[in-house]
């Protein structure tokens, strides 16, 4: 059993869009559409001409945050949004009865409707395909150019991931909600 | 054996023994053909046809029939049940005066209040097994794999109880049965306030939106369901006697009148109240959404309509003007659609990366949502489904109270 996390060295993102190509390839996701699993935020840059902000310009990926006390698993009134013995947050989707509840209470507005099977999907850390396998990264980490994303266990200590939460500076999104997420944005 | 065989029986018994009228199509279509029956009578047939055309809409194209997209999941739909539920709530506790907590006056009521608070769920589930995109997996994961932690599960549960109570009590009452209707009637009404409530909750839970989040809706949901009942019940009666209401029925509405002015007073109270907190501090994401709430015209729409109309109605004849509180509770139940609308609206207004450490994603705008033509034909069908049913159990059953007990 793991408690799997992701950190990202968010300043490192070139938005070059591999990660979201990764996933929809790895996970079969619908090709086209936009911000499913996964996806690079842009911050446009503050100010106007000749006075730009350029440090204000920034490349933000994201996606489910895999919170380990999550809105979404709360308010599921099926119980079709659980925690995986890996503290993964994931859908069944046999159980899914499109309420969307859980879209309305996720905080990181992580979730989205698969037009296929017609229920609430979300990033599982790749736990159908490579974890599933016995792989230990995800689609979006093994493809990244600029190593932005450093998957791992966050319950051992010998983790490049908790090596690295040890020794840089990170936060997280919206954590004065109590949500505990486990994506960790390294300063 | 034998025993299973006499409760079988005895049950047989006790239904075939249940008062009502048989009655065929052409009794159905036998009312009297003023100007004004035939008008609601088209208007319920049209709306009828809509359902069916929503409808098939959806069940041609799924969730693409309606607007609802991904930063604003709910839309009209969830709001028209909410307002059928908050009626059938409303008309609980009206029915619930006389027959619950014994107040003489209004025991003429609680029949046609009890059966309207049938009626108006049942329209309301007849409209959310559309928003739902999978009700038949609801039926089985509900029971099979129940989250006890979800609102939403809490209140489908217990309004799932809370309609068998109601029908139960209904049938008591039809019986002349008042002990009993007494029991179910008490019972019901808690199941339903606690059904109620966590519909509130749905929302209140909602940490990630903090214009609901909070004990506000739960609370608010009880005030304005008694509200929405007592207007309710000034309608049902309107059309009973045709505005020429008998001295018991004048003597019951003139107190229920009262009883809604406090209420609405109560509701303004809570309102502004509500508002003030929200804005004071200028608290990030509540203060915003809260004034741009201010500036919409559906909130005022829900103010002057089911606010400040009926409570001018009221004060000015201190609740003796029962045809004009007939037609300020029509004016009140659009008010209290726009109330439900602007709920549901209001709740997904913020885009949630606002609420970010950092901003990403989309451009900080308002949420906008306008519902697609199938959402509106399905809503529009559910009041045609919630009038036609009352008609016919207007025909089906008798709604007056029972002079001879």
């Amino acid at each position: 059993m793991a408690r799997y996390g992701m950190a990202l060295d968010y300043k490192n993102c070139i938005n070059c869009k591999a990660c979201e190509v990764a996933c929809k390839e790895e996970n079969g996701i619908l090709m086209g559409a936009d911000k499913h699993r996964i996806w690079v935020g842009v911050k446009e840059i503050e100010g106007e001409y000749p006075f730009l902000n350029i440090a204000s310009s920034a490349f933000e990926p994201s996606q489910c945050q895999h919170c380990d006390d999550a809105p979404c698993q709360s308010v599921c009134p099926t119980n079709a949004t659980y925690y995986d013995e890996n503290g993964v947050v994931r859908v069944d989707a046999d159980k899914c009865i499109l309420c969307s509840y859980c879209m309305n209470a996720c905080p990181y507005d992580a979730r989205y409707v698969d037009d296929r099977t017609m229920t609430v999907d979300k990033c599982n850390f790749c736990s159908d395909t490579r974890l599933a396998r016995g792989e230990t990264t995800t689609a979006c980490q093994n493809t990244c150019p600029t190593k932005v994303r450093t998957f791992g266990d966050l319950d051992d200590p010998e983790s490049e991931i908790s090596i690295l939460l040890r020794t840089r500076e990170h936060f997280s999104l919206k954590s004065h909600l109590g949500t505990k997420p486990k994506l960790f944005y390294l300063t | 054996m034998a025993e299973t065989i006499q409760q079988k029986q005895s049950i047989k018994e006790f239904i075939a023994t249940i008062p009502f009228n048989k009655i065929g199509i052409k009794e159905l279509l036998n009312f009297e053909k003023t100007p004004q029956n035939m008008l609601i009578a088209v208007i319920t047939l049209a709306f009828l046809a809509f359902f069916v055309l929503g409808v098939a809409t959806y069940l041609m194209h799924g969730h693409h029939a309606y607007n609802v997209t991904r930063e604003h999941p709910w839309g009209l739909l969830i709001a028209v049940y909410i307002f059928f539920v908050v009626s059938s709530t409303g008309l609980c506790i009206v029915g619930s005066l006389g027959d619950v907590f014994g107040f003489k006056d209004y025991e003429m009521i609680s029949k046609r209040a009890i059966f309207g608070s049938i009626v108006t769920i049942m329209a309301g589930f007849a409209v959310i097994a559309f928003e739902i995109g999978h009700p038949v997996t609801m039926l089985i994961y509900n029971v099979l794999s129940p989250g006890l932690t979800s609102a939403i599960w809490w209140m489908g549960t217990l309004y799932g109880l809370y309609l068998t109570f109601m029908i139960i009590e209904f049938v008591f009452l039809l019986k002349h049965n008042m002990k009993m209707a007494k029991i179910f009637g008490l019972t019901g009404l808690l199941v339903g306030l606690a059904a109620h409530s966590n519909l509130g909750g749905v929302f209140g839970f909602l940490n990630a939106r903090t214009i609901s989040n909070g004990v506000f809706y739960p609370t608010y949901f009880i005030l304005t369901a008694f509200i929405t009942g007592v207007f309710i019940a000034f309608i049902m009666m309107g059309f009973r006697y045709k505005l020429q209401f008998p001295e018991n029925a004048k003597v019951m509405l003139t107190n229920l009148a009262k009883i809604q002015a406090l209420l609405i007073s109560i509701l303004i109270f809570f309102v502004t109240w509500k508002f003030l907190t929200d804005i004071y501090g200028d608290m990030p994401n509540r203060a915003e959404v809260a004034r741009h709430i201010l500036g919409s015209w559906t909130f005022w729409a829900e103010v002057v309509l089911a606010m400040l109309i009926p409570l001018f109605i009221i004060l000015k004849d201190m609740g003796k003007n029962l045809t004009g509180m007939f037609w300020a509770s029509l004016s009140g139940m659009v008010g209290v659609f726009f109330m439900r609308y602007n709920l549901v609206h209001d709740t997904q207004l913020k885009p949630l990366q606002m609420m970010k450490t950092t901003e990403y994603q989309l451009a900080p705008t308002w949420v906008h949502y306008f519902p697609s033509m199938a959402e509106i034909m399905i809503s529009l069908g559910g009041l045609g489904l919630c009038i036609l049913l009352y008609y016919v159990g207007t025909k089906l059953f008798n709604l007056d109270a029972d002079t001879h007990h």
